[in-house]
């Protein structure tokens, strides 16, 4: 393989892991609750957020390395915080109506979330860079990359790896694999579904909260932020097949190579790349890459 | 019928007795419609154009208004889009009580804007618009730019660049994807090739407006090893790639001109390193020499400072700049009609080949209702009394040398332009 390349599968796999943390929440979320969650990029934005200002208050604190905490303490709250209250109040309303009325309720949500992000935060760009300069540098194929970049990759594969095993091998999982397989089956084996779906749901929005997190060093974090990933999780999750977790990994990879490779080569393509792909996959797999006609699994 | 005349008989009694009407028909206040991003990345740009605007307003009305008339803005958040903001447009502009519109910030507004107002006959003084395209076919009554174009915005970039770094050979663009950014990129190459035929261009990426990253295209960038790259990118867009491409060593590694520089520099602080060419587009720099001797733009620089905790930067003295000459044109449109309160075509009339001075220099409206505006460029340089760099090493190229007459193509007129120009214009650091 040509040196000339090595940046370019650097790059698409760095974009690929800010991706995959987005759309794999999204994709839990519709494997177990079958919504459509649009509100999922205002917590993957509230993260980013809500990680740069105690960001910068531990590390005002205690020095840089205490801010790395952040970027778990951020997704935890939002999840704890927001995850039950919007599954028991707005989305269990929604349950077994039709899905344009789901779409719109938590439409209806991204649209106060992201008021509301205006009221706090305000309009102007918000940027907490200190673990990107305490991690460092490496230069790869005589290109400068942050560790921290490098470090994201690796973050993306534990999350993957570590959400498969946590739905194989935990009781936890085994019991949210039960209710997405049949629910009525896993209720009548005394199963409480409402307490599955909580978890799943604020599960998703951890994840969503731990991609804006994760991706706050390196991204602006401005209003809008939000709406543009949501596009690009919907583009991926649908690549991958809706409620995929393998699937949304490789739609992400494939994506993030696939715009990386816009910008070396063909610059004008980059904002389209992602939609090209989701049209050539879902023209010969209409289901994406890992979804199949009425088999539920995740 | 009946009704009719006696409402209409009301109504001149009314005025009659109204003491504003009675003898100069002087409305007690005026509504102006003022366009601008206050949602989404360009309202990193676009607030501290709303900022200036409330507080020159606010000072215009504690001075007795424009001639005794207290103006009320009416602001409208371009963040909507292009549709949005020409429905609002129509919306203020079906109100007789607004008299004129101060549009817009962002160049694809200005575009659909302009034709509207001469649609509606609502003088539009557009106060951000940049794009050169805006004048380029279309003939307008009630459209006034209070402000330069994209030509002589760009064509200085090259000029400082060219002074400072004569032997450059490559360059690459980045720009964000739209009219704005794309006319940059394009006046950026031809002047280069009018004034440097042999400078390569070894990419031109035009990233979408908003992006939150651009580590991809630093990559690039980095991996293409330009001596220089030249960016128009703007907002949080362009506060974001520096953040972004300052710990990658970008700016060691080329020459970079930030067009648009100056709006962030007070935000990033010291990851910007000495010498990087900053550009106000425009004359619109808080601490330039023409700012700091005029007394009342040392005013405005304090009260902004100490209302908002920062200064004044150049999209903030563009709207300044524009409403003060917005009170100019009523007040010679007053003294044209002894008085009398000004129709909007006396108002179109009276900005016709006006000349003002504004806080940071002066302007003057052309034939074609294009702004004349000087251009100040620099380099960031650190200064011990800000935690931020500062633009050092300036120039301030005169409006008249780098704009394209009337009626001219600026296209071709670039394509004329010689490379011993540069023997005629001013120096980096002559300006102090």
């Amino acid at each position: 393989m040509s040196s000339a390349y090595i940046p370019l599968i650097v790059d698409g796999l760095a974009d690929a892991a800010l991706i995959f943390f987005v759309a794999v929440g999204l994709t839990l979320v519709f494997s177990v609750m079958r919504i459509l969650n649009v509100a999922h990029g205002s917590f993957y934005a509230l993260g980013a957020y809500i990680s740069v200002v105690i960001g910068l208050w531990l590390t005002g604190r205690g020095g840089p390395v205490l801010g790395l905490a952040a970027l778990v303490i951020s997704p935890v709250l939002i999840a704890v915080l927001l995850g039950p209250l919007i599954e028991l109040t707005l989305l269990r309303w929604t349950y077994g109506r039709p899905e344009a009325l789901q779409i719109l309720v938590t439409f209806g949500l991204f649209l106060i979330l992201e008021d509301a992000q205006k009221l706090i935060f305000g309009v102007q760009p918000y940027s907490q860079d200190t673990p990107m300069q305490i991690l460092g540098i490496t230069r790869i194929g005589g290109i400068v990359y942050l560790n921290y970049q490098l470090i994201l990759v690796l973050m993306a594969v534990l999350v993957a790896v570590g959400l498969r095993l946590m739905l194989k091998r935990t009781r936890i999982g085994k019991l949210i694999v039960t209710v997405v397989t049949d629910q009525e089956l896993a209720q009548t084996l005394g199963i409480d579904s409402s307490r599955v779906f909580i978890l799943a749901f604020s599960l998703g929005v951890f994840l969503a909260a731990l991609g804006g997190a994760l991706a706050s060093p390196t991204v602006g974090v401005a209003p809008g932020l939000g709406s543009e990933t949501i596009v690009l999780a919907f583009a991926v999750a649908a690549i991958g097949g809706l409620g995929q977790i393998e699937g949304a990994a490789l739609a992400a990879i494939l994506v993030g190579l696939t715009r990386s490779a816009a910008i070396y080569f063909a610059p004008e393509f980059q904002p389209v790349a992602p939609y090209l792909v989701m049209l050539a996959v879902l023209l010969v797999r209409p289901f994406g890459l890992f979804g199949s006609i009425g088999l539920r699994r995740i | 019928m009946k009704h009719l005349r006696s409402m209409a008989a009301l109504a001149f009694v009314a005025a009659a007795l109204n003491p504003a009407y009675a003898q100069t028909g002087k409305p007690a206040e005026i509504g102006m419609g003022v366009f601008t991003f206050t949602s989404g990345p360009a309202a990193a740009y676009g607030m501290p154009g709303r900022n200036a605007a409330e507080l020159v307003i606010e000072k215009i009305n504690a001075s007795g208004g424009i001639g005794g008339v207290k103006i009320k803005p009416i602001f409208v958040d371009e963040g909507q889009g292009t549709d949005g903001v020409v429905a609002e447009f129509r919306r203020l502009a079906a109100d007789s009580n607004n008299q004129a519109m101060i549009a817009a910030l962002s160049s694809g507004n200005c575009l659909a804007l302009a034709p509207v107002a001469e649609q509606l006959k609502m003088p539009t003084f557009m106060w951000n618009c940049d794009t050169h395209q805006l004048f380029l076919k279309d003939r307008y009554q009630y459209v006034y730019r209070t402000n330069s174009s994209t030509v002589p915005e760009f064509i200085a970039s090259v000029l400082y660049l060219l002074s400072v770094n004569p032997n450059i050979k490559t360059v690459a663009i980045i720009n964000p994807d739209y009219a704005f950014g794309r006319d940059a990129g394009l006046i950026f190459k031809e002047t280069l090739k009018a004034l440097r035929p042999n400078v390569e261009v070894v990419a031109e990426l035009y990233p979408k407006l908003g992006s939150p990253s651009f580590n991809t295209e630093i990559s690039r960038l980095a991996a293409t090893q330009p001596d220089v790259i030249f960016s128009n990118l703007w907002g949080a867009d362009l506060e974001n790639f520096v953040r972004q491409a300052a710990p990658r060593q970008l700016f060691e590694r080329s020459k970079v001109i930030l067009a648009l520089g100056e709006s962030v520099l007070q935000r990033v602080g010291t990851l910007l390193p000495d010498g990087v060419i900053i550009g106000v587009i425009g004359d619109g720099w808080w601490k330039s020499p023409h700012a700091q001797a005029n007394a009342q733009a040392k005013d405005f620089i304090e009260t902004y400072r100490k209302r908002f905790n920062e200064y004044p930067v150049f999209p903030s003295f563009k709207m300044a700049n524009t409403l003060y000459a917005v009170k100019a044109i009523y007040e010679k449109a007053l003294a044209t009609n002894k008085n009398r309160w000004p129709t909007r075509e006396d108002l179109i009339a009276a900005a016709k080949n006006l000349k003002t001075e504004t806080l940071t220099g002066s302007l003057a409206l052309r034939e074609d209702n294009d702004g004349l505006v000087d251009q100040i460029v620099g380099a960031t340089v650190k200064d011990s009394a800000h935690p931020f760099p500062v633009m050092g090493q300036m120039v301030r190229y005169p409006a008249s040398l780098l704009t394209p007459p009337v009626g001219t193509d600026p296209i071709a007129w670039i394509g004329k332009l010689k490379p011993d120009m540069l023997n005629t214009l001013p120096k980096p650091g002559a300006y102090k």
